[in-house]
């Protein structure tokens, strides 16, 4: 990536000049501060946000140089931000819940998924419009997945073995082929790809039916939040104005995605559908009145029910609003 | 290529066989891609050839990317294997010391080491360069191994009349026996780099042939997943093909078999044998344990994820969720086990029976060998998710899966095997015109017990690997499955606890084929057992 490889000839050049100038859209005059951010999957416009404040500049201009890594499904996320290699990680609330159980000292300090984008996707013909379509259906989905199915039946008093599940990797193949008659998979991803391929399909969002749990969650170590706070003020800050940029145009997000990883095999397309089917999940009344990110006592309390049903017990400190504050403030 | 006269029917050419072969799997593949159409399910080699055509450069790039990692792979567990070997026969007293470190290091599952590599190389290619690695030392080392030692004694005589040492037999002779066994052990790595270098990008990488497979999986595009596992599996093909023809330039056909009288040495007491067993077990489980606990601490490893023995303990004995946490494992495990086991038998069985049918069928393995290579080549991260798809979840899809990655290797050890059959024994029964059968059960099959053998131990690992991978990939059960799992509920103990598991059945398992091999060889090939 070209964007970030300039860091050394800016460093000799501006590292002697004093003041940040980035208040008057110049460029930063601090020495570069390298950062990784870890995403949690393959590069694609699900990160669009990201890769604008990259393009932009907008972390550039905060003296800070972010590497993005990509994730993929054999990639670990929450190990790489314990080890210190990366400074924040893309999780979502029931990941990090898990790592905390198990030593992990996370905070989530932003929240970039207001709504968590797990679906059920049909097929017109068979439709799942609500959870009580579900009875007598078999659901293709990761077994790994049962709580998240076992969480949904509970809030819509659903007997879940009243359905069938049926082991699938992550792949629409099984439901067009007839395989299963629905999928648990986001809201994002296979049903796009379901329409990009001319399959009309359905989504149930599980969102919608009582199922509120962050995803695409910032999470950072106490030991970062104690000791690199103006790095990960200045990490959010690119973040927000990434996703501004974002919310304001989708297709251009997506055009950047393509254009910035022409070797990832992205369909622009595919990533545009994908860019505005993402919007309604990350932006809301919330996000409009208090900016991206933001999270809420309330929210949060939903959060601690969902996760309860998960067989996870969180306290709301697991949720720290402070440097999300300083960012929307700076 | 020219027939000749009044050899019968049987006898065709080999080019008539083997494009015949072709084209008819062609055709019938074709066929199997507009029968199927609509159902997102196969793509013929028409739509993949599309494909390719309209995204030559993408996939040019990816393959260009992929290639790299696995050839620096490949170089690097090439070298690690010999530099092993040359010491392990240099100090003969380390060697099973050393075999057992390689065959652990072997074992361990996929799944589970990429995530840790990721976490110790941070970006970059690391992963992918040391998984091809991990892939192809072995299957290299043990040929090697058997070939450095595949020597005339009165070679080893000569050099010692000339007053020299260890060295000089390594240098003069051992490097030069060994080269053949060098050339075949590399044909069953190139492929293995390949799909190491793809399951390291799913640990995340911006480009290569994996990258492109997951997305073209998850866009449902069949073209797509189709033409790319097409493109590995022709790379693979090819090095294969390229290096077998290395090995015939260099002159390198493997040499029959030495004859030599059953060795008279006295065996010590069985109780004796078994103490010296148990022993070299325990000492091999103390190295095994201060290695993994002195890396840890010597890399800095967070304890997070880098679970120590300790960690592994707690959780599977003195914690409260203890009994739970083994239930847990070992339901899985049985899952994995119960398609592993199976498929393991009938890959070995088809290996076996395909290398006798290609013998008294000549024609056939023009035919049959191409086919066979195509298949071991795809990679398995394309192939299990595709086949899965067409045999159903059930048993039958994982188990085709675990025969497909292992009849191939052992389809060409036994081939190998008979074929080495001493030129001596074979013109006994040409003496007494016995009929091919005869010759065949008789002669060639006692000669071909050793390579089959061989084939047996290296594909225990195998077969786990193919399980474990259809599993994380496809079926959402079993071992494969749980520790896929770990990396969304952060349980790194489990993963710890199913990667000792799964290293201690395969090493188990690989002492049981041996121990088999002994017994059987001692009555049926004692001439040629491996010193």
């Amino acid at each position: 990536m070209p964007l970030i490889t300039t860091s050394r000839r800016r460093f000799l050049a501006l590292g002697a000049a004093g003041l940040s100038a980035s208040a008057f859209g110049l460029r930063a005059a601090q020495a570069q501060s390298a950062v990784a951010l870890q995403l949690s999957w393959l590069h694609s416009v699900q990160f669009g946000g990201s890769y604008i404040a990259q393009s932009k500049g907008y972390w550039r201009d905060l003296g800070l140089e972010v590497a993005l890594n990509p994730g993929g499904p054999n990639a670990p996320v929450e190990p790489p931000v314990v080890s210190g290699q990366a400074l924040v990680g893309i999780s979502a609330a029931d990941y990090t819940a898990a790592a905390v159980a198990n030593g992990a000292p996370f905070r989530i300090i932003g929240v970039a998924m207001q709504k968590n984008p797990f679906a059920i996707a049909s097929l017109p013909g068979n439709p799942v419009n609500s959870p009580a379509d579900l009875v007598g259906k078999k659901i293709g989905m990761a077994l790994a997945n049962t709580p998240v199915l076992q969480a949904l039946c509970t809030l819509n008093g659903v007997d879940i073995t009243q359905i069938e599940i049926v082991p699938t990797q992550y792949d629409a193949a099984p439901l067009v082929s007839g395989q299963v008659d629905c999928l648990l998979c986001w809201q994002t991803d296979l049903p796009v790809a379901m329409t990009m391929q001319g399959v009309d399909n359905m989504t149930m969002l599980m969102a919608d039916h009582g199922y509120a749990l962050h995803s695409q969650t910032y999470i950072a170590t106490t030991d970062a939040l104690a000791n690199r706070r103006a790095d990960l003020v200045a990490l959010m800050k690119g973040e927000i104005m990434g996703w501004q940029d974002y919310e304001a145009d989708t297709a251009a997000a997506a055009q950047l995605t393509v254009d910035m990883f022409p070797d990832a095999g992205l369909d622009l397309a595919t990533q545009v559908l994908q860019a505005e089917r993402q919007a309604p999940l990350m932006f809301s009344d919330l996000t409009r009145a208090n900016g991206f990110g933001w999270f809420t006592d309330e929210t949060v309390a939903a959060n601690i029910e969902t996760l309860a049903l998960l067989g996870r017990s969180v306290t709301p400190d697991l949720w720290d609003r402070s440097l999300l504050e300083e960012a929307h403030a700076a | 290529m020219i027939a000749r006269a009044g050899a019968g029917p049987r006898a065709l050419p080999g080019w008539v066989w083997r494009w015949g072969a072709l084209l008819a799997a062609l055709a019938l593949w074709e066929a199997a891609g507009q029968a199927t159409a609509g159902r997102f399910l196969i793509a013929g080699p028409s739509e993949i050839a599309d494909y390719l055509w309209t995204n030559a450069g993408l996939v040019g790039r990816a393959l260009a990317v992929t290639l790299q990692a696995a050839t620096a792979g490949f170089l690097l567990g090439n070298l690690a294997a010999m530099a092993l070997a040359c010491v392990a026969l240099l100090v003969p007293r380390m060697a099973w010391l050393i075999s057992a470190l390689a065959l652990l290091v072997f074992c361990l599952p996929l799944v589970a080491t990429g995530p840790i590599l990721r976490v110790l190389y941070g970006a970059g290619t690391g992963p992918q360069i040391t998984l091809a690695a991990l892939a192809v030392y072995y299957t290299t080392y043990l040929p090697l191994l058997v070939g450095l030692r595949a020597a005339p004694a009165s070679w080893f005589d000569l050099v010692h009349t000339y007053g020299q040492g260890r060295m000089a037999e390594l240098l003069r002779i051992r490097i030069h026996a060994a080269v053949p066994y060098l050339v075949s052990g590399l044909q069953i790595a190139a492929p293995a780099a390949f799909l190491g270098a793809m399951v390291g990008e799913f640990t995340g990488a911006e480009r290569g042939m994996g990258v492109l497979t997951i997305r073209a999986i998850g866009a449902l595009d069949v073209p797509g997943t189709w033409a790319l596992a097409t493109v590995a599996s022709g790379v693979s093909i090819m090095s294969y093909l390229a290096l077998g023809a290395l090995g015939r330039r260099l002159g390198t056909h493997p040499r029959d078999l030495l004859l030599a009288p059953p060795q008279a040495t006295r065996r010590p007491p069985a109780a004796r044998r078994a103490l010296g067993r148990l022993g070299r077990a325990v000492g091999l489980i103390i190295v095994v344990l201060l290695l993994w606990q002195g890396l840890m601490e010597g890399f800095g490893l967070n304890p997070f994820f880098a679970k120590r023995p300790a960690d592994v303990w707690a959780f599977l004995v003195t914690v409260p969720e203890a009994a739970a946490n083994r239930a847990l494992l070992l339901g899985a495990f049985a899952q994995t086990m119960v398609l592993a086991v199976p498929g393991y038998l009938a890959g070995l069985a088809l290996g076996a029976m395909l290398a006798a049918g290609v013998v008294l069928v000549p024609g056939l393995g023009a035919a049959v060998l191409p086919v066979a290579i195509a298949l071991r080549s795809v990679p398995i991260v394309t192939t299990a998710p595709l086949l899965v798809l067409a045999l159903g979840r059930g048993a039958t899809g994982t188990i085709t899966i675990v025969a497909v990655m292992i009849f191939f290797p052992t389809l060409v050890a036994c081939l190998t095997g008979l074929r080495q059959t001493p030129g001596q024994v074979m013109d006994l029964f040409a003496t007494y015109a016995a009929p091919r059968r005869q010759r065949l059960l008789l002669a060639q099959v006692p000669a071909m017990l050793p390579a089959f053998f061989a084939a047996a131990r290296m594909a225990v690992p195998a077969a786990l690997l193919a399980a474990t991978t259809a599993e994380w990939l496809a079926t959402g059960i079993g071992m494969g499955s749980l520790m896929a799992l770990t990396a969304s509920t952060s349980s790194y103990a489990m993963l710890w606890a199913a990667i000792v598991l799964l290293a201690s059945t395969a090493m188990l398992a690989y002492a049981g084929v041996e121990l088999l091999e002994r017994r059987v060889l001692r009555v049926y090939a004692s001439e040629q057992r491996q010193p």
